[in-house]
């Protein structure tokens, strides 16, 4: 019988292993774009009063190594949350394996808090993103996020709503519901408010946006995929048996 | 209530609000604090988790 403390502990764990897979994937895929868009950021005259001069206060190697712990102090966090949503989950496929239920968890969490706002509000490299509407920016993210995570809540309610329905029509049913519901949402939510400045490639824009989704998703499935292997007891099962 | 090979709930602590609640702030300190809780440090800290904000997608300067 596993105790929320424990889920909390397997959790945390799950979370600093993914947040360090995603930190490798910045490395070694978000940094190239970076440096791009601060070459031509560098490039551009200085405008007085402009700018907040992130060379002077740390070095690329220390901001490196910034990002890298960012992915895995927030993997360790969200792990948390992560584990506390899965303990309350009674409606979510109640039917099937821990293994399977954490990796869907997380891919419905990555869903709202990932794919949802890199269709909208794509990520921007350094060099676009005007600071007067950064905090407008911002209300509209986290807005698209917390509106989502309710389609994911909302569509686990729903199935739990159709029992009666066979799995399949009810599977289809409440995917149709949630697409529905994510594109009610991507109508509804404002346009961002800021252009892509001209003399930024479009292939360092897209490399960019691209890379940056790759992080998240190894970050959350990571998270998922690690999180089953450890609240799963057919994976220990599995090890005693093979030792 | 019955109870299944894999036992679908949880009882969940009044002391896990504290840890979520906990969790969202370091989040939030990372990904989002420009200046409201830390006033000039955050700048620091912006700066410091510069790359990780913006490869994880969000809304950055």
């Amino acid at each position: 019988m596993p105790t929320y403390k424990g889920l909390l502990a397997r959790g945390a764990g799950a979370g600093a292993v993914a947040g360090l897979l995603a930190g490798l994937v910045g490395v070694l895929v978000v940094e190239p774009p970076i440096r791009a868009a601060l070459a031509v950021e560098r490039a551009r005259p200085v405008e007085p009063g402009a700018g907040h001069g992130h060379e002077e206060l740390f070095s690329r190697g220390t901001q490196v190594v910034g990002g890298v712990l960012a992915a895995v102090v927030v993997g360790v966090a969200v792990g948390a949350l992560f584990a506390t949503a899965y303990a309350g989950s009674r409606r979510w496929l109640p039917t099937k394996p821990p293994f399977v239920r954490a990796v869907a968890l997380s891919a419905a969490a990555f869903g709202a808090a990932a794919l949802l706002p890199a269709v909208k509000y794509p990520a921007n490299p350094p060099a676009v993103g005007d600071p007067g509407t950064v905090e407008y920016r911002t209300v509209l993210y986290l807005g698209l996020i917390a509106a989502g995570l309710l389609v994911a809540l909302g569509a686990g309610h729903l199935a739990s709503r159709l029992g009666r329905l066979s799995p399949p029509v009810r599977a289809t049913a409440v995917a149709v519901a949630a697409v529905a519901a994510v594109v009610v949402l991507l109508v509804v939510f404002p346009a961002t408010p800021d252009a892509v400045p001209p003399d930024l490639p479009g292939a360092v824009l897209w490399e960019f946006r691209l890379a940056s989704l790759a992080e998240t998703a190894t970050l959350w499935l990571g998270l998922g995929v690690v999180f089953g292997l450890l609240v799963d007891p057919a994976t220990r099962r599995a090890r005693v048996s093979a030792g | 209530m019955t109870s299944p090979a894999h036992p679908l709930s949880v009882p969940i602590p009044k002391w896990a609000y504290a840890v979520a609640l906990v969790a969202l702030t370091v989040v939030w300190l990372v990904l989002q604090e420009n200046g409201i809780a830390l006033g000039h440090a955050a700048e620091t800290v912006h700066e410091f988790f510069h790359d990780g904000r913006h490869a994880l997608g969000v809304p950055c300067h």
